[in-house]
């Protein structure tokens, strides 16, 4: 009989597949994972507490770092928070670019998602070919918000520019040209037999799983039930858009990347008839108040992030800062998950489990 | 002139003349790794919409690994204090000693080998297994979890893929009747064996690239997993150790896969006139090409399922090999 | 099988695809207008109203005035102006609020430097840091 011992193994913070500075204390044995302790805040910035001191329109920068990849959706949360309290009217033409732009930023955090992904599996090449796209998506932010990823773009009202000359064209040339490339990158990986094996069945879980860890965005579409608040609670003008919930069934990360890859495709669609749809003319700012002071109460809301439900809430006392700002982080809460679905793996299924998971740290530390 | 070298008595002059030979190969096969890395990012590079290295040495980036060399070479040695010191430093030197032996055996032309040995291709086989030692030992003495487990999975990895790639060449030993590399070439002569052993040349293929550590088998080292697997703790001129016994076995590997089954110096039909040479290098060329365009299409197989496919498909598909090989040239009677 | 064929496939017709790289430290970065890069500041311009001060979410930025020389004139000229770049996140809400533009944003964005006091940027720097500005300032 050979003596065995099970040894304790720091993943993390400094590791190459751990996506930022997130750490993962494992007790393995040879090389299966028996217990799981995810350590995290080596990110942590206080935005809420900072928040607490600051102005309405100056948090906008702030929630622009915690989602990086993302940040369009994460700045329209809170202006749509302040606007909900406010019950203030945004002009036509600022719901459509905001619509856009997040669209976009969809699209662009899907494509990171999607090479890092594979990265971590040990494929380098993806990664490249989807941040090709994700150049071309970061250059039309920058075009239209003076910003590659910190956009500081949406303003409680509207949004700070209106689009530049050619810049609708410029989004609508992309819709054709990304479908095509969407067929590429199904050429390139989808098909290839090394990559379905190390996805399939690998970190599945179930339907009431799902739902008990509070689970969002593809993490729970990839289970089969159908919930994107983009359909079931339209914000903006979400509702004049026809487009799909992408589902699937397996609650594996086979299932995940395919929602998330089909979700690339609704987007476009999205985008598509947002274009179509473009008033020619109009503000892009509505009638604000020149210092913004919520009435007091409180609100909060709630969006679909490309990482699942991301949340705001606000409590006013009615004066120019909020007194209390909580943002309910998609990836905090679809983390939490991860011990329960690492037991009894093995080290390059960790990899494919965290990775389909699609966490950014600046929103699990916050 | 080899011919009359390798019959010639031993002497002191002849130990000299050989000394010096594999002083040359040595600088040939160094020479080699500068641009195979070189070619490696290159290709890379193009097939991922990059220029890869363009900055030393001109546009094309020439001196791109002489200048990562250099600084490999005045690197800080760190040995970190709790490893096992002298086998820390041994396991490099173990694990590049025998990539630099097993060139002895590759016949490049038909007048220019190092070593006429009977088994020839036993001999390659043999010693390129002493390698994983060193990994293991590099990973053991490293004293740190992830080299221990990247050495784990080289020895798992490296010990697995061996049997297939014996197993597959079985059949060609099967049809040539010898272990000669020379005489495997000149066996050739009629087809080459990628023709006559297709089946052989897909389990020799993919378990070379297993056994040279490379994309999608580069478990041992699998950065994203396993930081660096097993050389993880090693820096400078002890790393590059570990990277040069890499290289030269990719050098070794395609050399063997071009004399065993893309018919070494052979020409193809009509060709004649162009000399054995460079057809050698053309088909080599052409093996190392196959093997980085590998590394930038796929992902890592997972380790578990590596085992499966090693003992579960390869091994079996060699043996069917040999069995069908057998009764083949029991019926046909061609060779 | 047919799956890795493909990817081989989808790779080897990249080869030679037109190559992507930005020869960056050579050629500038192409860059919209819009663009946020390190502020360029006209203390001409500028009527000492605090506002950038005021809406900085990282409280980077500060300045004092003095009374106008000219007694006939009323109001105040700029006397310091600091940016801290250690902190200053670059979101352009100075120049945003700013009403005579005596703040505005340029093009420039490449900031290291050896010594982290070299990242306090006073009125004179930012007054000579004057190339590849900022056309439209203000929606």
């Amino acid at each position: 009989m050979i003596r065995t011992e099970e040894m304790l193994l720091n993943v993390g913070p400094q590791h190459p597949s751990t996506h930022g500075v997130f750490r993962l204390v494992l007790k393995i044995d040879g090389e299966i994972i028996t217990e799981a302790r995810p350590v995290i805040g080596y990110l942590h910035r206080g935005t809420e507490k900072l928040a607490e001191d600051l102005q309405y329109t100056q948090i906008i920068p702030y929630t622009d770092r915690m989602d990086y990849l993302a940040a369009m959706t994460n700045n329209y949360v809170l202006c749509h928070a302040v606007e909900t309290m406010m019950d203030l009217e945004i002009p036509e033409r600022a719901e459509y670019l905001r619509i856009i732009t997040m669209e976009l930023g969809r699209i662009a955090s899907h494509l990171v998602w999607w090479g890092t992904y594979l990265l971590d599996l040990g494929a380098t090449s993806p990664f490249l070919y989807a941040f090709r796209e994700r150049e071309m998506i970061i250059n039309m932010l920058n075009e239209i918000s003076g910003g590659r990823l910190t956009f500081n773009y949406m303003r409680v009202g509207g949004v700070k520019w209106d689009a530049p000359e050619g810049w609708i064209e410029k989004v609508r040339e992309f819709i054709p040209y990304m479908r095509e490339q969407l067929k590429g990158y199904d050429q390139l990986v989808t098909g290839n037999e090394i990559f379905m094996n190390r996805v399939k069945g690998v970190g599945t879980y179930t339907k009431e799983d799902a739902l008990n860890y509070s689970l969002s965005g593809a993490n729970l579409r990839c289970t089969g039930i159908k919930w994107d608040l983009r359909k079931e609670e339209p914000y903006s003008i979400y509702d004049r858009f026809d487009f799909d919930v992408c589902i699937r069934d397996g609650g594996d990360a086979w299932a995940r990347y395919h929602v998330r890859l089909s979700e690339i495709g609704e987007s476009l669609k999205i985008l598509e008839q947002a274009v179509e749809q473009f008033p020619s003319e109009g503000a892009v700012l509505g009638k604000v108040p020149k210092v913004i002071k919520p009435p007091k109460g409180e609100a909060f809301v709630r969006i679909e992030s490309p990482r699942g439900e991301i949340g705001c809430y606000i409590a006013s006392e009615g004066k120019k800062e909020p007194y209390r700002l909580k943002f309910r982080r998609p990836s905090f809460y679809n983390l939490q998950i991860l011990p329960k679905l690492l037991v009894g793996q093995n080290m390059a299924n960790l990899i494919a489990i965290l990775g389909a998971i699609d966490i950014v740290l600046g929103e699990v530390d916050g | 002139m080899m011919e009359g070298l390798l019959a010639a008595e031993a002497s002191w002059l002849n130990f000299g003349i050989f000394f010096l030979l594999a002083v040359v190969l040595l600088f040939v096969v160094l020479g080699f790794v500068t641009y195979a890395i070189l070619a490696e990012r290159k290709v890379m590079g193009f097939m991922q919409l990059r220029y890869g290295p363009n900055q030393v040495g001109g546009r094309f980036g020439l001196l791109q690994t002489v200048a990562d060399v250099l600084k490999l070479l005045i690197k800080e040695d760190t040995i970190p204090k709790l490893a096992d010191r002298p086998l820390f430093i041994l396991a490099p030197v173990i694990a590049f000693t025998p990539a630099f032996m097993v060139l002895a055996v590759i016949p490049f032309t038909d007048k220019f080998y190092f070593a006429d040995i009977g088994v020839g291709l036993l001999y390659y086989i043999a010693i390129s297994g002493l390698t994983t030692i060193g990994i293991v030992t590099g990973g053991w003495a490293s004293n740190n979890k992830y080299a221990l487990m990247g050495g784990m999975r080289a020895a798992a990895q490296m010990i697995s893929y061996e049997i297939p790639l014996v197993m597959s060449v079985i059949g060609i030993i099967l049809l040539t009747g010898s272990l000669n590399l020379n005489d495997i070439v000149e066996a050739q002569k009629n087809g080459w064996f990628i023709i006559w052993q297709p089946i052989a040349f897909i389990v020799f293929l993919i378990a070379a690239v297993a056994e040279l550590n490379r994309v999608p088998f580069d478990l041992p080292e699998a950065e994203s997993e396993l930081v660096a697997g097993f050389h993880v703790e090693y820096s400078g001129f002890r790393w590059a150790f570990f990277m040069l016994a890499e290289y030269v076995y990719m050098f070794a590997m395609a050399s063997l896969i071009t004399v065993i089954f893309l018919g070494g110096w052979l020409p193809l039909p009509f060709l004649g006139f162009i000399p054995g040479a460079v057809w050698f290098a053309l088909k080599f060329t052409v093996v190392i090409f196959i093997l980085i365009w590998f590394r930038v299409t796929f992902p890592r197989i997972r380790a578990d399922q590596l085992m499966e496919f090693g003992w579960k498909v390869l091994l079996p598909v060699a043996l069917a090999n040999i069995f069908l090989t057998a009764i083949l040239k029991e019926l046909l009677n061609i060779f | 099988m047919l799956g890795l064929a493909k990817g081989l496939t989808y790779t080897l017709k990249n080869l030679t695809r037109k190559k992507l790289t930005y020869d960056y430290p050579h050629e500038p970065l192409p860059l919209p207008d819009r663009f946020r890069g390190i502020q360029k500041f006209y203390p001409e311009k500028c009527i000492v109203c605090n506002q950038c001060a005021n809406i900085c979410p990282t409280d980077c930025i500060q300045l004092t005035g003095k009374k106008h020389p000219d007694p006939n004139k009323r109001g105040k000229i700029i006397e310091t102006y600091d940016i801290n770049f250690e902190i200053c996140i670059l979101c352009d809400l100075c120049t945003e609020v700013c009403p005579t533009e005596a703040v505005i944003m340029t093009n420039n964005f490449e900031l290291a430097e050896y010594s982290r006091d070299e990242l306090f940027k006073d009125l004179v720097w930012l007054d000579e840091n004057d190339e590849n500005l900022r056309k439209v300032n203000k929606a």
